[in-house]
């Protein structure tokens, strides 16, 4: 079984548009789920393309490009592992086994796209310099060349070469290593969900972690229905933060502040 | 402060729905370590650069001032495109000043609130909802969230209008109300990341302890203390790393990785 050469085509399509997406609409480039679901219709296997992106996207869950960090690409990952692990039939612990480094190598990629752009940049300077309005528009469209290379490329080589090395792969992986990819494919979520804790101010909100934990693991609400107690929560946070808001108003507008300060102190309360 | 409203025309509008739209598709396109976003926000005001500024001295000037480092969250940047369009068209070239101060202002607290809420928060709860339904084969959950991410798309829409309608009285007006949003969506995200620990992270013990006659399933010892006890201790580990000097995501991810392999080879997890 391998790959079809339309089927390389249109992932290699699929991979640079996606950072373009990511950099424009947002509508599937930025997540691993949604790129694995297209990389699954492409390769005629839907179940293997969520499995695969469903697996990365709790690995990234936390992982953001804030200020134009470069972070592991599993966007990339899971057009790869997807195309892989529906061509060979090994199924998802091979994927993730594939797809995590490639994530991880990509990061160069990212790095050397956003590097090369800087030259664009300098292009436009001088466009300003002469006065070229058309040209200034140009100069800066074409920084989206860079950008969709940087993932078309890797993409092309890596589907073109793996029918070939996919058997040699395939033949010698020890047994310890894939039963061990398909412990890490387990226990990588941990790393999103670590970063998240960081990134959110968890301290502030811990007693909603627990909240969340104790539905999940003891009382075992599956994950919509967990976001909508979350939701009820919310809005009864916003809601009391409201009112707070407008007696504060109004005691302002009255312009005697005694004694409605101590109000502020208990509006976590409930 | 005067209240008379702003009616804008249609040729307004349509302008206004031009820079829009090329801040859609160029913001990011341009993106380079120099100056970041500094050429996306010159594309998307360059039209109106041109019609206000018909001295071809002027019209450089402003290219090479909108040309300077920028760096904001692309959901919500487009608001100070409004207010600043709004400004220029008013004041013309005197407002330079003004211009730089607003977007250096704003940028960065632009950042923090659309981060958060469209870069962490939602990309959370609707990928934790999305990826748990993909692992069990259900592609609803992917579906929703790219029915979610064409509505953001939307959503994005009439906010540069706004921005250019409210002027810099939003930032003073909506500021407690965004800050309570931003607050709740906090709460939410946190709420979910709860469960994810208990739901996503697979690391259960398979060892057993053989004594004579005596039988102790680690495992089933562990549950009695907490349900999930090794996904807990897991990312409260990672937790504590990350909060360690030069340790990035990427290291964390590899140091998972090996961690999970080792482990799982002796049978320690699985």
């Amino acid at each position: 079984m391998h790959i079809a050469i339309w089927q390389i085509l249109v992932l290699t399509v699929l991979a640079g548009w996606m950072i373009i997406d990511q950099l424009t609409l947002v509508l599937i480039g930025n997540y691993p789920l949604l790129v694995g679901l297209v990389a699954g219709i492409i390769m005629g296997d839907i179940k293997t393309g969520l499995a695969v992106g469903g697996t990365l996207q709790l690995m990234v869950l936390g992982v953001g490009t804030y200020g134009g960090a470069s972070v592991p690409d599993f966007m990339t990952g899971a057009i790869v592992g997807t195309a892989f692990a529906v061509a060979s039939g090994k199924g998802l612990s091979f994927a993730i086994g594939l797809a995590v480094p490639v994530g991880l190598l990509m990061v160069q990629l990212d790095v050397l796209a956003r590097f090369t752009n800087t030259y664009f940049q300098h292009r436009v300077d001088s466009k300003i310099a002469e006065g070229d309005v058309p040209g200034v528009s140009r100069n800066i469209l074409y920084g989206s060349i860079p950008w969709s290379l940087s993932r078309a490329i890797p993409v092309f080589i890596m589907l073109t070469l793996g029918n070939s090395v996919i058997q040699i792969i395939l033949k010698d992986m020890p047994k310890w290593l894939t039963s061990g990819l398909s412990v890490a494919g387990g226990v990588l979520p941990v790393v999103g969900i670590a970063i998240l804790l960081r990134y959110l101010p968890t301290k502030q909100y811990v007693n909603y972690l627990i909240i969340g934990f104790v539905l999940a693991a003891y009382i075992k609400v599956p994950m919509l229905g967990i976001a909508l107690v979350g939701l009820a929560m919310a809005i009864a946070y916003y809601k009391n933060n409201e009112k707070l808001n407008e007696q504060k108003l109004a005691t302002a507008t009255n312009s005697n502040s005694d004694g409605v300060s101590d109000d502020d102190d208990d509006e976590y309360e409930d | 402060m005067t209240t008379t409203n702003t009616k804008i025309d249609k040729q307004k509008v349509k302008e206004l729905h031009q820079a829009n739209r090329r801040w859609l598709w160029g913001s990011q396109i341009g993106w380079n370590y120099e100056r970041m976003m500094a050429s996306g926000y010159l594309y998307a005001i360059l039209p109106e650069l041109t019609r206000l500024y018909k001295d071809p001295d002027d019209l450089k000037t402003m290219m090479a001032t909108h040309n300077q480092f920028f760096n904001t969250n692309p959901f919500i940047g487009q608001l100070i495109i409004g207010m600043d369009m709004a400004i220029e068209e008013d004041k013309g070239i005197s407002s330079k000043e003004a211009v730089i101060g607003l977007k250096t202002g704003l940028m960065g607290p632009f950042a923090g609130v659309g981060d958060t809420i469209f870069g962490v928060i939602l990309p959370t709860i609707f990928g934790s909802i999305g990826a748990y339904m993909a692992l069990s084969g259900n592609v609803f959950g992917a579906l929703l969230w790219l029915a979610v991410n064409i509505g953001l798309l939307f959503m994005r829409y009439p906010l540069l209008k706004l921005g250019y309608v409210q002027g810099a009285k939003l930032v003073g007006e909506f500021g407690d109300k965004l800050n309570m949003l931003t607050n709740s969506a906090i709460l939410l995200g946190v709420t979910v990341v709860g469960a994810l620990i208990p739901t996503v992270v697979k690391a259960n013990v398979p060892f057993v302890y053989r004594s004579g006659k005596v039988t102790l399933k680690m495992q089933s010892m562990l549950n009695q203390i907490m349900p999930s006890l090794v996904p807990v201790l897991l990312v409260a580990l990672v937790y504590w790393l990350l909060g360690k000097k030069n340790v990035t995501s990427t290291k964390m991810i590899i140091f998972v990785l090996v961690l999970s392999i080792v482990l799982g080879a002796f049978k320690i997890l699985g």
